[in-house]
This record gives C-alpha cells, sequence and structure tokens, in this order.
C-alpha cells in the first residue's frame, strides 16, 4: 500500500510543474480587477484627400527636461487662436488639449539629443482619429559638431574617445513655444 | 541502342521538367511571403500615418542571426531574412519584426542632410536605439491592430542572451523584454490583461525567464515610483 502511494505521490511530484502554467502576478494583482479599455486602432484609414487645418497650441506647464516627466504621463495644452473649418469655428482659443507622452528618449554621448514624442491629442468635440498622431520635440543636437571632432581625433587615440563626455541637449518645451498639429478633414472616423 | 537514346532522352526530359516544376513552385511560395510581407507592412505605414517611403524584402538567400539595422537606415529597406521568416508564427509576430524596421527607417528620413545625421545617431548609439525601436514597434502595432505581446514572443524566440551588455553594442535579450513588458503595462494594460498569448510556449517561458525583472517593476507598481529600473 505505501509502495503504491509513495508511487502516486512521486509521479504527482514530478508531473505537476511541466502542467502548471506560469502566472502573471502583476496582471492578477494589478490589472485583473480593473475595467480597461481597449486602445484606439486606425485601421479605417483613408487617404484620399490629405487636407488638414494647422492647430496652433501651446502647453500648459513647462517641461525643462525629458527627465521631469515620464512615459504614459498627460500633459494638458491649450489652443492659441480660434479654429474654423469653412468659416465656422470649430475649435476656440484657450481650448484645453489633453496629450500624452509616448516615448522619451534620452540624450546620449556624442551631443546626441534627448527627445519627447508626444501623441493622442484629445480636443473636445474634435474625432482624435482626425488628429496628427505624434509630434517629437528634440533637445539641442551638437553631434553635427561632435562627429567631425571625433573623426580629426581618431588617428591621435584616445582623444576621438573623449567626445563620448558630449551629451546632447534636453528636451525642452517652453510655455511660450508655439506647437502645430494638423486636423486631417478627411479621415475615417473608427 | 535507338532504344536506350529514347529512354535517355524521356529520363533527362522528366528531370528537367521537374527542376522547372520545383523552381515555379519556389517563386510562388515567395510571392505568397512577399504578398503577407507587404501586406502588414502597409497596414502598418498606413495606420500610423508615416509619410515616409519604406519597401520591404523578403530575402531567403542571405543569412542573419541579429536584428541588423544597416539597409533600414541606408536603403530605406526593411529586410525580412529567411531565419527570421522562420521564427514567425503569426501576424502579430510579422508586424513586431516590421514595426521595428520601420521605426529606424523611418528616424533615418528626419533630420540635418536628409536624416544623414539622424542615421549616424542611429549607428553611434545603437543600444539606445535598439530600446527606442523596441517601444515605438510597440506603439505602431497597437495602432494598426496588432498585439504588441507578439513582440515579447518574437524576442523571445529570436534574440539570445548575452552574457553582459556593458561592453557591447546590443542590451540583453532579457533587458529589452522588461522594458517592453513594462512599456505595454504602463501605455496599454488592455493587451496584458487580454492576453490570447498567456498560454503559448514562448510566453510562458518569458514569464519564467523574466521573474526577477517583472519583481522589480511589481516593486515599482506598488511604490509609486517613476524612476527607470535596472534590469538584468
Amino acid at each position: 500500500m505505501n509502495k503504491i502511494l509513495i508511487t502516486i505521490i512521486t509521479f504527482l511530484y514530478f508531473t505537476f510543474p511541466a502542467n502548471c502554467l506560469e502566472n502573471d502576478f502583476i496582471v492578477d494583482e494589478f490589472l485583473l480587477n480593473k475595467n480597461l479599455e481597449e486602445p484606439y486602432i486606425n485601421t479605417n484609414y483613408n487617404y484620399q484627400s490629405t487636407k488638414y487645418i494647422p492647430i496652433k497650441i501651446l502647453i500648459t506647464e513647462p517641461i525643462k527636461s525629458e527627465k521631469d516627466i515620464y512615459e504614459g504621463q498627460i500633459l494638458k495644452f491649450k489652443t492659441v487662436e480660434n479654429v474654423f473649418e469653412n468659416r465656422k469655428i470649430i475649435i476656440k482659443k484657450d481650448t484645453l488639449i489633453a496629450a500624452r507622452v509616448e516615448t522619451i528618449i534620452r540624450n546620449g554621448m556624442n551631443g546626441i539629443p534627448a527627445s519627447i514624442i508626444i501623441g493622442n491629442f484629445q480636443i473636445p468635440e474634435i474625432n482624435s482619429n482626425n488628429l496628427q498622431f505624434e509630434f517629437e520635440k528634440y533637445g539641442l543636437d551638437l553631434s553635427l559638431l561632435v562627429f567631425p571632432i571625433k573623426w580629426a581625433l581618431t588617428p591621435l587615440p584616445p582623444l576621438g574617445s573623449l567626445t563620448n563626455f558630449i551629451k546632447g541637449g534636453h528636451a525642452k518645451i517652453k510655455q511660450n513655444q508655439i506647437i502645430t498639429i494638423n486636423y486631417y478633414l478627411n479621415s475615417l472616423p473608427k | 541502342m535507338k532504344i536506350f537514346k529514347i529512354i535517355f532522352l524521356i529520363i533527362l526530359s522528366i528531370i528537367f521538367s521537374n527542376c522547372a516544376f520545383a523552381n515555379e513552385q519556389d517563386l510562388i511560395k515567395e510571392n505568397e511571403i512577399q504578398t503577407k510581407i507587404n501586406t502588414c507592412a502597409y497596414k502598418i505605414l498606413n495606420s500610423n500615418q508615416i509619410q515616409n517611403k519604406i519597401i520591404f524584402t523578403y530575402d531567403d538567400t542571405e543569412k542573419k542571426t541579429t536584428l541588423n539595422n544597416n539597409k533600414a537606415l541606408l536603403n530605406r529597406e526593411v529586410i525580412v531574412y529567411g531565419d527570421i521568416y522562420k521564427n514567425i508564427e503569426n501576424d502579430d509576430e510579422l508586424a513586431a519584426f516590421l514595426s521595428r524596421g520601420i521605426v529606424i527607417a523611418t528616424r533615418s528620413y528626419n533630420g540635418v542632410a536628409n536624416g544623414f545625421l539622424r542615421s549616424l545617431q542611429i549607428k553611434a548609439a545603437p543600444k539606445k536605439f535598439e530600446i527606442v525601436a523596441d517601444k515605438r514597434a510597440v506603439d505602431y502595432m497597437v495602432k494598426s491592430g496588432y498585439h504588441p505581446i507578439g513582440l515579447i514572443t518574437f524576442i523571445q524566440k529570436t534574440v539570445s542572451q548575452r552574457r553582459q551588455d556593458v561592453i557591447s553594442t546590443h542590451n540583453l535579450a532579457s533587458k529589452r523584454l522588461a522594458i517592453i513588458y513594462e512599456y505595454i503595462y504602463t501605455k496599454y494594460p488592455y493587451y496584458l490583461k487580454e492576453n490570447p498569448y498567456f498560454n503559448s510556449e514562448s510566453y510562458q517561458n518569458f514569464l519564467l525567464t523574466s521573474l526577477n525583472n517583472r519583481k522589480l517593476l511589481e516593486e515599482k507598481i506598488k511604490n509609486n515610483s517613476k524612476e527607470n529600473l535596472k534590469y538584468e
């Protein structure tokens, strides 16, 4: 009897882990009970006409460096002026616009600048499908200066490598810096 | 003697017709793959409003074991190599590979000298832009209706784990996977919850091998921290 029991236990011990799925504790802990909306998918595009109206916007809180923000953060902008379509106001001046920090690229060696990609613009009463998806703001690009110096110094090692210590500029968005996003008139809604 | 000649000629004609048939079969197969790649690629370009011209080529002859960006930067051409394609199991994984190439090719259009400087920057800092390509590929995939977990399963299967990445032009595969996972968690948590890949062997293997990195992320979420994690 004992032998049979030991055999069964041993069998279960070796087979159970093989059949057991590795669980995703992050999903179980933080996402399982949340009601999550499916992200917007843009597969119903129509590029027969690419007419657009530019919308000028300003950020409400300046960004001094890409280090101060994080991916997924919501930023606020406001429109600089009224936006017209067929002589009719479609977006009033000072309308608040929400946008999301999509990707942050940190500044790097050899003068490579940082950049912030902002997207997912949300304007009241405007279909987001018709808006320009993204806007990228770069920091000061020093690589045009650094690369020739690096190449000139390469025959004198290790001087060429010293340019690695020159870092590119941080990506900033000042409060008075106008950003233009396009509102496409002919994109099909979802 | 004449009979032998006739038999010989018949055998020859059979051999040549078989070769021609095999070549035609190969061409039809390659054409099917190329059509599939083009359909997927142009869907990604159109869905993401990408206004740069990029072409896509299936190449079964050349072997590439790593994800090489040279052609994407110089020719704005994304090449799907045969040894990469054999690891692609579904449209999501194909979209994952193509999206990464599109990110690099698109960035080569911007900036000074028609993107020449930007291309140099990508060549000079491949590790940095490897992560950028991964993150942007997730965005492109989502916008064009593909499941971003396909990028995780694709990298899990195709990118080998190095011993270290300090003196290397590439990041550790595990580090890239953890960053992609965090990116999806932050921006598109819906796809982690609604995950058809959960039972797949490659995703299960990712969960198994990324335990420590996911624990780091768990702590970050619990502490509501915004710091960049040092994944292994």
